[in-house]
């Protein structure tokens, strides 16, 4: 339930962002989220839709999530592989002593906007 | 239409204000633990055991985080500690904004170590900073022996992991030994103690532990 209060991040940053940049709308979100970040996409787009509603500036604004696989690097043998169920044991090592090396993302990357007609 | 790069993580906002607490409590020469478990796995009882029990060796300060009621804050403080009740009035988890406001009404100049106990989840807490040193995960053996495995990222984020209600376990079907390797494969770092709140089993341990962290003799891994 925690992604309302994430959609309510975004919708902050992204309004500080889009009103430096005198835009009259935001037409387009792009998130990069890790697969284990915890967040479930369904409830974020879901959230993000329902409070951008209630804002003219974010009205109908498209979220767009690159989904990032977690995975890992081996300490000994240095191979990367994918962590299954956060369990990040080399699959060839058998060894834990690795690194995740992606899937903790939680990043807005860029936003697509209107300015008042000039740069469309 | 431009696109605009913004390039920055969702959370930043709450993760400047964790750096603000964490210069705050530097400068006092203060650590501090988030507590998180389910509800009810013993977050609020632990706490209250260990005030009594370093009554006179540490003053601890208590950021009380609920969805309603100051039923715990008064639990803390009969126990002996300063304490500041938060309600998120259904909010599921404590942000560092709240954390912020509920230290100006602590007198930090008094506590040697301050502890905030988070909303009863095992999922949400997770992703904010809330300016803490350390996370500590509490678990019960009345919850079932699953529960690292099925909330992992709890687990991942957490440098201590307590094991609580020891005494319950002739009742219940509770693999003590599965439920550390499920942490430890999770996060080998992990530091375990398992304890009864009740019998006092384990306590010991733990507050030596936390006596060491509070003055900055143990590692916050």
């Amino acid at each position: 339930m925690h992604e309302l209060a994430i959609a309510q991040s975004i919708i902050d940053a992204v309004t500080t962002r889009a009103t430096e940049c005198h835009a009259t709308r935001v037409k387009g979100v792009r998130l990069c989220i890790g697969e284990a970040s915890g967040i479930v996409i369904d409830s974020l787009t879901f959230s993000f839709a329902a409070l951008a509603s209630l804002d003219p500036l974010l009205a109908g604004a498209q979220l767009f999530i690159d989904v990032v696989p977690h995975r890992a690097r081996c300490r000994c043998c240095a191979g990367e592989f994918a962590v299954t169920n956060f369990v990040a044991q080399c699959p060839v090592c058998a060894t834990w002593d690795t690194e995740v090396i992606s899937g903790t993302e939680l990043q807005i990357l860029e936003m697509e906007i209107e300015t008042s007609g000039k740069d469309e | 239409m431009p696109k605009v790069t913004i390039a920055q993580n969702i959370l930043a906002a709450n993760e400047t204000v964790a750096a603000e607490i964490r210069q705050v409590l530097a400068a006092h020469g203060l650590r501090a633990i988030n507590l998180m478990s389910s509800p009810g796995a013993g977050k609020t009882t632990l706490l209250e055991r260990t005030i009594a029990r370093l009554r006179g060796q540490l003053a601890i300060g208590v950021v009380e985080g609920d969805v309603e009621t100051s039923a715990d804050a008064a639990r803390i403080e009969a126990a002996g500690a300063e304490t500041v009740q938060i309600n998120t009035r259904g909010a599921c988890h404590l942000e560092a904004h709240m954390i912020r406001a509920a230290l100006q009404q602590l007198d930090l100049r008094r506590i040697d170590l301050l502890v905030i106990e988070n909303i009863g989840n095992l999922v949400c807490p997770a992703a904010w900073d809330l300016g803490e040193d350390v996370r500590v995960t509490i678990v019960s053996t009345t919850e079932g022996d699953d529960k690292p495995a099925k909330y992992p990222q709890m687990f991942a984020v957490s440098q201590v992991m307590v094991i609580n209600k020891l005494d319950l376990l002739p009742y219940v079907d509770y693999d003590l030994e599965q439920v550390k390797r499920q942490a430890l494969a999770i996060n080998p770092h992990l530091r375990i103690f398992a304890v009864s709140c009740r019998t006092g089993a384990g306590l010991d341990a733990w507050c030596e532990w936390l006596l060491a962290f509070s003055r900055q003799e143990e590692g916050k891994q």
